[in-house]
């Protein structure tokens, strides 16, 4: 019985002095911390992606905190997180439009010419070797430095070109500088009609190594309303300020089939030239 | 006196490690190991929170627990002491040193729990009384010893592993699996050390 | 008089495949129709275009002009019409901006410059001044302007001036052939170099397998108080860094340049143009170059000039006997894989070559065994196997810290390599990403 109390008594005064003294050093060292920090973090998806430009999501939280970047600079964060997160803070929720991102290219093995090359499988070692195996030198190379970027999986290289999963990017461009050609761009995800071609050259080059090339024909351009394609040199772009609806694809009949429907790119439903 | 230090000394870094020959502190062995840095700032806790942690327990022991008949609380005491210890440095090095606090980090409160430190502690007071180790100064050198040898094992397996991130490892042992491998081939060669005292 | 050289570390002994077109004398390419000169031939910044679409120009008219310090300009290879200015393949892959001449056929110099007969008396900078108006660049295959390197910054002190005529890549005789046919003008043109830099002697290295040039350069070297050192068969020999440690048994540090070691280095070829520049007057608009390999009919060593599209020199030589595998714009260990006959002959195509099917194999990559042959090999000392192992797994600053910006690209770690590694494109790459990571602080 004494052994107990002993114990009971000994172990209860060296946990309460050692509680005061914690306690004491505790207030003798408190650091300012805010408490908003981790509950933003919290909020925000913490996939660390980087997208936003800060390291992380942690590092994110403490800027949206210090006002030095706005939630909605989470490219990964939806509508309603970006809602939730200002709502918390009280600060205006600015609206925000998801973006994509889309690989100007439409060049697979079957519809380009491409020299045999044996060397490093990914891009940005290929491009030093002869600028990469492909007749187009803007094509894509299909190596998957843009996939292997991606930290969702949205990126597919199929059949020697990367596509975009567009129901899968959530925008945070960690693809677009790895691109050794420069070919990923970032745009609404509402715009569903994109030219797959980034080369410059003049159509009947184009021709000559890629099936598929945008050879600018102005099919589109004429087919859709005024100012929703437009030329560029040799080649045609969607202009994403006043896009086209999606029935422009259907409409123009593009004759190398480099117009395309991003979702059924994505969907391999196209299989190179009309003719 | 002098030998029997070099005997503790030797003893815990080499013969009878931590990790490689006790299998003592294997959590952070493996949690912290994958890049040099973090396994340098780890060892540097360890090093700290062992050290301190054998110096006040042995005392909490000598003074309170051994006149008190209470040995039998030792594990118990010693936890609390062990916890509230590195409550109170990282509480102090957050404010001191706020550098220092956040490249230690998670690593801190993660010594709290680790075996090998309650391990050094508990061998020290269940040491042979009147040796070295029994007494305050044994066994804070113990317990620096004991860390230095946890922070070379930590130190040589995280240079292991980051080349190992350059090696082709079979699919079945990628990850865990082959660091687990290694960390036994380090043991296995620790044990040549068996018998130097 | 010739001290014993020195043997750098490492180094290989490919097959040097030299006598197929070792014992062709240099001929003269006849007058093409079409010239396509691209523009930006020289490391460092590319020159200005000063002429437009329908301009005649003369032969040795100034088609572009420099741009800054370390910049060339361009000549007109024949006198002609400027057709057109359109862009054509590159030498990596590439397509960059050309000038395109239809020749006239009167093939009639426009005599820019004055020729210097008394360069002994003409001051340095004079003759330096028309080393960079003739758009000089070192011609052994890096292109780096010559008047760059023969303009030591003040406080660098320079001692010792070496020509390159190890020419240690397999298969190229160009050199070999420049230095015995044209052995005065090379003399002469390691003279002048010398006066521009301050000197009054140099020294001229050549590998000890191509005796005749030797003895042809030696025969006349004298007068100029040039010295011949002959080399052993090594590659990389002809390399910048190898030559000055074989000659001087000075080492170039990791990160310096070979002026740090009191030394200026230039290839043989560019000293023939500097002599032409200086002498006759005349600017850098042809060269000599090796047309050779297996597949080609008559392989041998032709004067072409700068512009002329590699499929027109493939017909000088002879065409073609089989289809080849590769081509190559430089030698089989360093030159650049081509994907068209589309390039032209620049001021650093040292030679043309091209590489049947069954002299190629195709290989697929396997892990490294750690066998140190490459190790052994590597003239730089550097660790190929554990930085090719670091840039497979993308751990650049690894690369990086392994001193992997050291590595010269002489190929010989891959040549050696029993896994087929495919070490050097790792080092490009890791240097090419090194260098991004750079611009981008």
């Amino acid at each position: 019985m004494d052994t107990a109390l002993v114990a009971i008594v000994s172990t209860g005064a060296i946990g309460g002095v050692l509680g005061v003294v914690i306690g004491v050093v505790a207030k003798a060292f408190a650091v300012e911390t805010d408490e908003r920090i981790e509950r933003v973090g919290e909020l925000l998806p913490g996939a660390n992606c980087g997208g936003c430009g800060f390291a992380g999501c942690a590092d994110f939280a403490k800027a949206v905190v210090g006002a030095r970047a706005l939630p909605g600079q989470c490219p990964v964060c939806s509508p309603d997180d970006v809602r939730n997160i200002s709502q918390y803070l009280g600060i205006e929720a600015e609206q925000k439009e998801k973006r994509v991102a889309v690989v100007r290219c439409s060049g697979d093995c079957a519809n380009t010419v491409r020299t045999l090359y044996n060397g490093i499988r990914d891009c940005r070692s290929a491009v030093v070797v002869a600028g990469g195996a492909k007749g187009c030198d803007h094509g894509c190379l299909g190596f998957g430095s843009c996939a292997n970027a991606c930290p969702f999986g949205a990126i597919e290289i199929r059949d020697g070109l990367a596509v975009v999963h567009p129901e899968l990017c959530v925008g945070c461009e960690n693809c677009v500088a790895t691109c050794p050609k420069n070919l990923i761009v970032m745009v609404q995800a509402s715009v569903d009609v994109h030219v797959y071609c980034n080369s410059p050259e003049k159509g009947a080059a184009k021709r000559l190594v890629c099936k598929t090339a945008c050879i600018a024909c102005r099919k589109c351009v004429k087919a859709g309303e005024e100012g929703q394609m437009v030329v560029d040199g040799f080649l045609v772009r969607t202009n994403y300020e006043n896009p086209p609806t999606t029935d422009l694809v259907e409409k123009s009949q593009c004759p190398t089939s480099a117009l395309r429907l991003a979702s059924k790119h994505a969907a391999n439903e196209y299989q190179g030239a009309a003719k | 006196m002098l030998s029997e230090f070099l005997v503790i000394t030797v003893g815990a870094i080499l013969v009878n490690n931590f990790v490689l020959s006790k299998f003592l502190g294997i959590c952070p062995f493996l949690g912290v190991s994958k890049k040099l840095d973090t396994a340098l700032g780890m060892s540097g806790a360890v090093v700290f929170v062992m050290t301190l942690a054998s110096l006040v327990a042995s005392l909490v022991n000598r003074f309170l627990l051994v006149p008190m008949k209470l040995e039998f609380l030792q594990t118990l005491v010693f936890i609390v002491v062990i916890a509230a210890l590195v409550q109170l440095v990282e509480i102090i090095l957050q404010k001191v040193s706020a550098k220092l606090y956040e490249s230690l980090g998670i690593f801190l409160p993660l010594i709290t729990t680790n075996c090998a430190v309650l391990g050094c502690v508990v061998l020290n007071a269940k040491s042979a009384p009147g040796s070295v180790q029994s007494t305050w100064y044994g066994a804070t050198i113990y317990g620096f010893c004991s860390a230095v040898g946890f922070a070379l094992a930590l130190v040589l397996f995280s240079s292991l592993r980051e080349k190992l991130d350059l090696a082709r490892v079979p699919k079945a042992f990628e990850g865990t699996a082959i660091s687990l491998i290694t960390a036994g081939i380090l043991a296995m060669a620790f044990l040549g050390f068996s018998g130097l005292v | 008089m010739n001290e014993k050289p020195r043997k750098f570390k490492g180094g290989v002994h490919p097959d040097d495949s030299k006598a197929l077109s070792a014992s062709k004398p240099i001929q003269d390419a006849p007058l093409l129709e079409k010239y396509t000169v691209i523009m930006h031939q020289n490391i460092g910044a590319p020159p200005e275009l000063v002429v437009k679409k329908g301009d005649a120009v003369k032969k040795g008219a100034l088609l572009a002009k420099a741009t800054g310090f370390v910049s060339v300009p361009l000549h007109a290879p024949t006198s002609g019409i400027v057709s057109a200015i359109d862009k054509c393949p590159g030498p990596t892959g590439l397509a960059i901006p050309a000038i395109e001449i239809t020749a006239d056929g009167s093939d009639e110099w426009g005599s820019p410059f004055e020729p210097i007969a008394d360069w002994r008396q003409c001051p340095p900078a004079e003759l330096r001044q028309r080393v960079a108006d003739a758009g000089v660049v070192g011609m052994g295959g890096a292109g780096f302007p010559s008047h760059v390197k023969l303009s030591p910054p003040p406080g660098k002190e320079i001692d010792t001036l070496i020509l390159n005529g190890a020419e240690c890549e397999p298969y190229l005789t160009a050199d070999h052939r420049l230095m015995l046919e044209q052995a005065e003008e090379v003399v002469v043109g390691a003279a002048i170099i010398a006066r521009i830099i301050g000197l009054d002697t140099a020294i001229i290295g050549v590998e000890d397998n191509k005796p005749d040039a030797i003895a042809a350069l030696e025969a006349v070297a004298g007068r100029y108080n040039v010295r011949v050192q002959a080399l052993p068969v090594n590659y990389p020999q002809g390399a910048e860094k190898q030559l000055i440690y074989a000659i001087t048994g000075r080492e170039v540090p990791v990160g310096k340049l070979p002026m740090d070691v009191k030394c200026v280095v230039q290839n043989v070829a560019s000293a023939v143009a500097v002599a032409d520049a200086v002498v006759r007057g005349r600017p850098s608009i042809e060269r000599v170059t090796t047309i050779t390999g297996k597949p080609v009919v008559r392989p041998g060593n032709w004067r072409l000039r700068i512009g002329t599209p590699i499929a027109k020199a493939l017909e000088l030589a002879g065409g073609i006997s089989e289809q080849p595998a590769k081509l190559l714009l430089g030698g089989p260990m360093m030159g650049i894989a081509q994907r068209s006959l589309g390039v032209t002959v620049m001021k650093n195509t040292s030679g043309i070559l091209l590489i049947a099917g069954d002299e190629v194999s195709l290989y697929t990559s396997e892990p490294c065994i750690r066998c140190g042959r490459c190790v052994e090999v590597c003239p730089m000392s550097i660790l190929p196997a554990t930085i090719s192992q670091a840039v497979e797994n993308k751990r650049f600053d690894w690369a990086q810290q392994l001193n992997v910006t050291a590595c010269i690209e002489c190929g010989s770690c891959s040549y050696v390599c029993p896994s087929h590694r495919p070490l050097n494109q790792h080092f490009k790459w890791a240097k090419v990403e090194i260098q991004s990571k750079l611009r981008k602080k």
